[in-house]
């Protein structure tokens, strides 16, 4: 076996390098994130519509109550940016900001299941006009951007620029969704219930 | 050290998700809800519960339940004089149906289905239709659109649905459209541009894509 006599000596074992977490700490999220997204979009293309679903007591149409359900998401997402901003100091926040930020999402996400759900089971994934297409495209988008986030989440020491930008990904998907559904039905056919 | 919370979020969501979907696919057995599944065609119900939530999914629901004398699903045909189409969608104890000579006259009508397996629809205008089932899943019936009073007997049809309808606005028109594929695959059906009807594109019964004006909507499966 050849062995380089000028090599430096090591110790043994060889320190770890100082380096960041290792790229498969990002691959995992990224993968799980694009399954999600593709899967919903796949499912949403597949699934043949059934063009109406269930209904809440006290709603006129399903569309009023994904309204209302999107607008308390979306409500909550900003909930999200303020505390967000608070966790980072940009924003002077009480103490239990951490807490507040982890609650909010959690209900704003558990919101905007249900609405997701109807969309994939009642339409699916469609693209017959631009509004349609983004929603459709951001929708799948979102709940894969999303998972990844919860899953960068579990790892401590990440480089401090990732979660602004997957969490303003979030935000950004959601509002997005929100003005190409709820905002449009709102406009539409009224601020009903 | 690894953080469990977010990992929680996401099961909690995947699990509601999960949940919803059983729902919808099991409350075709409440009487009042609007009924989602499509109607069977032989398949079991796949997609009912892909997962083990504390839902209500212990039976699928029976594609037509004892209660419907009217067997539930579509039922396409053309008017005794030939001139016109009818198709109605049975779903539960409500009947949606489209009468269309695929010109000028149509109506949408909508009603329930009695016990004793007999229809009574109105739409628009005062128009009117009554049936009644028939064995060898048949409605036999009369539509009053307009001034014309249509016999019809129409049959079900093997597919799962031959009723479509499409709502969408294209180059600032309001674009409404009814289409019946009939058991030979022709196609009846009327677009209206702002209300005023014309004959209707073809559909693709497969996906429901028609092509209007040079955009492409999705014209989709009418329930009740």
């Amino acid at each position: 076996m050849p062995v380089d006599p000028n090599a430096a000596t090591q110790s043994w074992p060889a320190p770890e390098p100082e380096r960041g977490p290792s790229p498969v700490r990002y691959l995992i999220p990224a993968l799980v994130a694009a399954a999600v997204a593709v899967g919903l979009g796949a499912y949403g293309k597949v699934h043949d519509p059934t063009g109406t679903a269930f209904n809440l007591a006290g709603f006129s149409s399903t569309g009023a109550v994904k309204s209302w359900l999107a607008t308390a998401a979306f409500f909550f997402a900003l909930v999200q940016l303020v505390s967000a901003l608070m966790l980072y100091g940009r924003l002077p926040g009480p103490r239990w900001s951490g807490t507040l930020h982890r609650w909010s999402g959690r209900v704003a996400f558990l919101l905007a299941v249900p609405v997701a759900v109807h969309c994939l089971y009642a339409f699916g994934f469609q693209s017959y006009e631009s509004r349609v297409l983004w929603h459709s495209l951001l929708g799948c988008f979102f709940f894969g951007v999303f998972s990844a986030k919860m899953l960068l989440l579990r790892w401590e020491r990440l480089p401090g620029w990732l979660l602004p930008i997957v969490g303003g990904l979030v935000f950004t998907a959601l509002t997005i969704l929100w003005l190409t559904s709820a905002l449009w039905f709102f406009r539409t056919f009224g601020v009903t219930t | 050290m690894k953080r469990s919370g977010p990992l929680l979020t996401l099961l909690a969501g995947l699990l509601l998700g999960l949940f919803m979907l059983s729902l919808n696919a099991t409350t075709g057995e409440k009487p009042t809800s609007s009924y989602v599944k499509p109607p069977s065609t032989g398949k079991p119900s796949t997609k009912a519960s892909p997962s083990t939530p504390p839902a209500r999914t212990s039976a699928p629901p029976s594609p037509s339940p004892a209660r419907t004398p009217v067997p539930e699903g579509v039922y396409t045909g053309r008017t005794d004089d030939d001139s016109s189409a009818v198709a109605i969608t049975v779903r539960g104890d409500k009947a949606i149906a489209y009468v269309c000579d695929g010109r000028n006259i149509e109506s949408w009508l909508q009603g329930s289905v009695k016990d004793d397996g007999s229809l009574r629809l109105t739409g628009k205008g005062g128009a009117s239709l009554e049936g009644r089932a028939k064995e060898a899943k048949a409605i036999r019936g009369t539509a009053r659109v307009g001034s014309g009073s249509y016999p019809f007997t129409i049959k079900k049809s093997k597919k799962s649905s031959g009723l479509y309808r499409a709502n969408s606005t294209v180059a600032g028109a309001k674009i409404e459209g009814g289409w019946i594929v009939l058991p030979d695959g022709k196609q009846v059906g009327i677009l209206r541009r702002d209300g005023k009807p014309s004959p209707a594109p073809a559909i693709d019964p497969e996906t429901g894509a028609v092509t209007v004006d040079g955009q492409q909507l999705t014209a989709r499966p009418v329930t009740p």
